[in-house]
């Protein structure tokens, strides 16, 4: 036995890598399709935009790039498209400068599946240095924080924004976060100061982090990782990217779980053993 | 030229620390005036610093390769990566789609950097698992609990383990919002302390180090 839990406890890195390989890929080719469990957390956020008005402004802000789109991308997509079946006016912008590529591809698709029009239904305005001064430039005056969108029309007399002056305007934003410049930002530097209320959607492993701010009421919802893009998704009855990757997700932390029981078993078997390390 | 490096920058942190805290308290029109423009006035500097952070990014790489430093072929690879970059950029103006049709600049967008960063953050999840594997052991009670509430909150926030265990959905919303609350609390609280300690070490001239420099200082 004790032969055998050493041999395994020092097995090839590659064999885990293989295990995690399969256990992503098998599920997506073969779906099991479990049912999706909705937090409240989650449908905090999809209960405020259900009440908002026709023509509320909703700001969303893609405070991620290219790296965190698996999780980040698919909770884009689920509140576009709630906010534009909503017919809510949609403001989008970006504090992470190799993310802006991104949010302008997410927002257009999502706005072409609605016939949205650009300009008068929704603006990207993209991004602009400055992070806490920039929101700060917003709160004061949105037309001169941004002048003009991410396509070069003047923001100032665009249809979208009318009644627009400065976050003060804003009914509801959520900040789609991978990192600092993201939901702690937007809180103290925005909301706290201009009073509009947010939500914030995060990567797996930034949203424990921000369970703080939840239960304070600084954030009224809060949509974490793929399991909150799927919750989302499973809310507005338009399953995605994210239902579908539960599945490889579901699997993965299996093997992941049985693996951390293994190392602890042979680890057990060792223990006391002369040279092993304790 | 002391006065230049030294009490200038002392007198202007300062003064707009005072001014810029206070601020936030007096909803006064002038008040709400110096905020407007000494927003935008950090906006600038703030492209500014890309820009230095750019320049150094260059340097670094440069004497690196000049030098020839062992892995200097990847500071080749970035130095080429951002050359060809910037150049495509300004031949494109800056565009990513012309009525409708994908630019070159795009295209080095689509498919280079949304692949690459996409492949190396997940990486992350082979290295995680094999990680888990070698490290995450019940050495010692506290690593006992760590380790027992990690597999309850990885079963408690999948589907499969929910329906496996259903139990571990209530238990891992608990964790979550209580325990993992409350600790995340007591580290944010510390943070906050730390930072309000320190921008006031920095306003009051305490906190010298962001001048730069050496002995002189």
């Amino acid at each position: 036995m004790k032969a055998f839990a050493r041999r395994m406890i020092g097995i090839d890195r590659r064999i885990i890598f293989l295990l995690i390989a399969a256990a992503t890929l098998l599920p997506l080719l073969k779906p099991f399709g479990l049912p999706i469990k909705v937090s409240p957390e989650v449908k905090a956020v999809y209960d405020y935009i259900e009440k908002l008005p026709e023509r509320s402004v909703f700001l969303i802000s893609f405070d991620f790039d290219p790296s965190s789109k698996p999780e980040l991308e698919p909770q884009a997509v689920a509140l576009l498209r709630h906010a534009f079946r909503k017919n809510l006016r949609v403001i989008g912008m970006t504090h992470w400068l190799t993310g802006t590529g991104l949010a302008d591809g997410v927002f257009s698709n999502a706005a072409a599946e609605y016939g949205k029009v650009r300009g008068k239904d929704f603006v990207f305005l993209g991004w602009s240095p400055g992070a806490g001064a920039l929101i700060i430039s917003m709160g004061q005056d949105l037309y001169t924080a941004f002048p003009s969108d991410y396509s070069k029309t003047p923001t100032l007399g665009m249809p979208v924004l009318e009644g627009v002056r400065n976050l003060r305007d804003v009914n509801y934003m959520v900040s789609l976060a991978a990192g600092s410049s993201g939901i702690e930002m937007w809180y103290v530097f925005g909301k706290d100061k201009y009073r509009f209320e947010m939500a914030g959607g995060a990567t797996g492993v930034i949203a424990p982090g921000l369970y703080p701010f939840l239960r304070s009421g600084q954030i009224n919802g809060l949509i974490g990782g793929l399991q909150g893009a799927a919750e989302y998704e499973t809310l507005i009855g338009q399953k995605g990217t994210a239902v579908a990757g539960m599945d490889a997700q579901s699997a993965t932390h299996m093997v992941i779980i049985v693996l951390v029981i293994l190392c602890n078993v042979f680890y057990f078997a060792l223990r006391g053993e002369k040279g092993r390390p304790a | 030229m002391i006065f230049l490096k030294r009490q200038l920058p002392l007198a202007i942190t300062f003064i707009m620390g005072i001014a810029f805290a206070l601020q936030y308290y007096i909803p006064h029109p002038v008040s709400e005036e110096a905020i407007t423009s000494v927003s935008k006035w950090m906006q600038i500097i703030s492209g500014f610093a890309l820009l230095l952070g750019v320049a150094s990014l260059f340097h670094v790489h440069a004497v690196k390769i000049k030098r020839q430093v062992p892995g200097w072929g990847y500071s080749l690879v970035l130095y080429l990566g951002i050359v060809i970059t910037i150049l495509v950029g300004f031949w494109g103006k800056g565009e990513v789609r012309v009525d409708g049709a994908q630019t070159a600049f795009g295209w080095l967008y689509d498919y280079m950097m949304v692949p690459l960063q996409g492949t190396m953050f997940s990486i992350l999840a082979f290295f995680i698992a094999s990680a888990a594997y070698r490290a995450f052991r019940a050495r010692s009670r506290e690593a006992s609990v760590l380790l027992i509430a990690a597999v309850i909150v990885m079963m408690g926030r999948v589907p499969l383990g929910q329906f496996l265990l259903p139990w571990t959905w209530d238990v891992t919303q608990w964790l979550l919002n209580v325990m993992n609350s409350a600790v995340r609390r007591a580290i944010l609280i510390g943070v906050s302390m730390g930072s309000v300690a320190l921008s006031l070490k920095i306003i009051l001239g305490i906190e010298r180090s962001y001048l730069g420099g050496g002995k002189e200082q």
